[in-house]
């Protein structure tokens, strides 16, 4: 595998850092090269999040990127503070559900790619799990990794909740399936696709 | 000593986690600090782990009081050290220069932030200066600049027997980046690597008649008279010059045909190495030196490998504003290849910067 860039970004406390935790995690147990760093300036106390990934077979170099290979943008404000990381081979990712104008969009973009996650979460699932349908829309964009690796991190992060509620695995599971379903229906369909 | 960990084991960590484990397995007894962002979570894991391991902590009132708390504590005879960042390093200069001036094995952590001043959290290479050759002395310190987490902790364990054997305040310089990152790394006993770790002793409270059994044992920083601060800081000189030789550390890669050298330190150096094989492949030859000792500096090796072709261009890139430049300029002083810089002061610099650069030049 050659390398894969990610940038998560959001709002703080919708779990941006967490998702690319498990992510990262999960990379490692897969035994591959991963770098996970998060933001961590002043924006940290009331701004958008940024959490940057990369996962390869070979060794890594910086640990932060200027081009991701995909973006995910997990709240209006985020589109606007990722556009910059996207370029012509980058999947943008982000809400349909959000309002935004065409001008905050990337200018330039692989494909844009607008998911339901938030709804879906709202409707179906609940909305605490909108992050872990992101996390499956991510690895149905980039196969970054496995679908078992992916849940056994989320296992094993998220252990001591389950356990409290054995329903709670289900239904991170459910969003992780739904996530990635969606996704790789989108670079199949091109739904969504705004570009 | 006790053995951390019942064998050698991976991890995925931060920076700052595996400098607690490394102290931890490189047999620390007590860590003094005071808190400053990037370098928070060394006393975060430090305080988790020392109440299991029997081990020692002491938030001071500030960073000066934790500088002159590791240099009493190892005046005793413990293992101790701090870790610092930013303004926390302005201010254990004072407490740095008092380890210089009486030959005290401190070591310390550096997480580099942006400057000057409070400048960012988060990253930079701007420090170099201030922990090479800060305080008012001669820089007769010994400062290691890594690159990856392996390295965060083969250095850590290797900095506290650096500090023992030679009585030089010792450093591990890292950055925000390198703290707050995780990534795989080998987490392991020094005893299974063949590393056998300096006992620590007392320097003070020492048992004998002084002049019939030892030797008094002078741990002086002020002196009366201007030649005998003279004769001191010469035989420190002396004595810091003649264990260079086998201090000095450095990388080096595709130098023997090189157009161009592109040298960088820490972090950068993970961006030079990938930007200097791109640069091959496309028929360009760049070369890669990267000192690993900023003090001593590789200067004897980094001449060679300049005029192993001769390099034209000698290309200093770092995430400062000619720091590392003037380090190196003054070691290899009568050099003519050509300097180029990418200074970047404050931000990472990935391969494409220094890729574009290169080409700009060439």
């Amino acid at each position: 595998m050659s390398l894969i860039k990610i940038a998560l970004a959001g709002e703080g406390g919708q779990g941006v850092q967490s998702v690319a935790e498990i992510l990262a995690e999960a990379a490692y147990n897969e035994n591959k090269q991963t770098i996970y760093i998060p933001n961590f300036g002043l924006e940290q106390r009331g701004g958008v999040s940024i959490a940057f990934i990369q996962v390869s077979d070979e060794r890594i170099g910086a640990p932060k990127f200027n081009k991701a290979d995909v973006v995910v943008a997990l709240s209006e404000r985020a589109i606007g503070r990722t556009s910059g990381y996207s370029d012509m081979n980058t999947l943008f990712v982000y809400d349909s559900g959000f309002m935004v104008k065409p001008e905050e969009l990337p200018r330039e973009a692989k494909k844009i790619i607008g998911i339901p996650a938030v709804d879906t979460a709202n409707r179906q699932l609940h909305p605490k799990v909108f992050n872990i349908i992101i996390m499956g829309a991510v690895i149905g964009l980039t196969n970054v990794v496995s679908f078992e690796a992916a849940k056994e991190a989320l296992e094993s992060k998220l252990a001591y909740k389950f356990e409290k509620n054995p329903d709670l695995r289900e239904l991170n599971f459910k969003a992780l399936a739904i996530g990635k379903e969606m996704a790789e229906q989108s670079l199949k369909e091109g739904v969504g696709n705004n570009a | 000593m006790p053995q951390i960990f019942e064998a050698s084991k991976k991890a995925f960590i931060t920076g700052n986690e595996a400098i607690a484990w490394a102290a931890l397995a490189a047999g620390a007894e007590i860590m003094f600090g005071y808190p400053i962002t990037p370098q928070n979570e060394v006393m975060h894991y430090w305080t988790r782990l020392a109440p299991e391991y029997g081990k020692g902590f002491l938030q001071t009132e500030d960073e000066l009081s934790a500088g002159f708390t590791v240099c009493g504590a190892v005046q005793s005879g413990k293992k101790a050290f701090t870790a610092t960042a930013g303004p926390g390093n302005v201010l254990m200069q004072e407490p740095f220069g008092m380890a210089e001036a009486m030959r005290l094995p401190l070591f310390a952590v550096i997480q580099q932030r942006g400057g000057p001043s409070s400048g960012t959290v988060v990253y930079s290479q701007q420090e170099v200066t201030l922990t090479t050759y800060g305080g008012n002395g001669e820089g007769h310190r010994i400062v290691y600049s890594t690159a990856t987490h392996q390295e965060i902790y083969d250095y850590t364990i290797k900095g506290f027997n650096t500090a023992w054997k030679y009585r030089f305040p010792t450093f591990l310089l890292g950055d925000g980046y390198q703290a707050k990152m995780r990534e795989p790394l080998e987490m392991y006993n020094p005893e299974e690597h063949g590393i056998e770790m300096v006992k620590t002793y007392p320097l003070v409270g020492l048992q004998g008649k002084i002049g019939e059994d030892r030797e008094p044992q002078h741990l002086c920083n002020i002196y009366s008279l201007e030649e005998e601060l003279y004769e001191v800081v010469l035989k420190f000189a002396a004595e810091y010059e003649a264990i260079t030789p086998e201090l000095v550390e450095y990388e080096e890669k595709g130098c023997e045909d090189a157009e161009i050298i592109i040298l960088s330190h820490g972090v950068v150096s993970r961006a030079a190495d990938d930007a200097v094989k791109i640069l091959r492949a496309q028929g360009i030859k760049a070369g890669y030196f990267r000192p690993i000792t900023l003090r001593p500096f590789p200067q004897k090796q980094l001449r060679e490998a300049i005029n192993r072709k001769p390099a034209r261009k000698l290309l200093i890139a770092e995430s400062a504003y000619g720091q590392l430049d003037r380090l190196t300029k003054q070691e290899i002083y009568g050099e003519t290849v050509a300097i180029e810089n990418l200074f970047m002061p404050g931000v990472g610099i990935i391969d494409y910067d220094i890729i574009n650069k290169v080409k700009s030049i060439m």
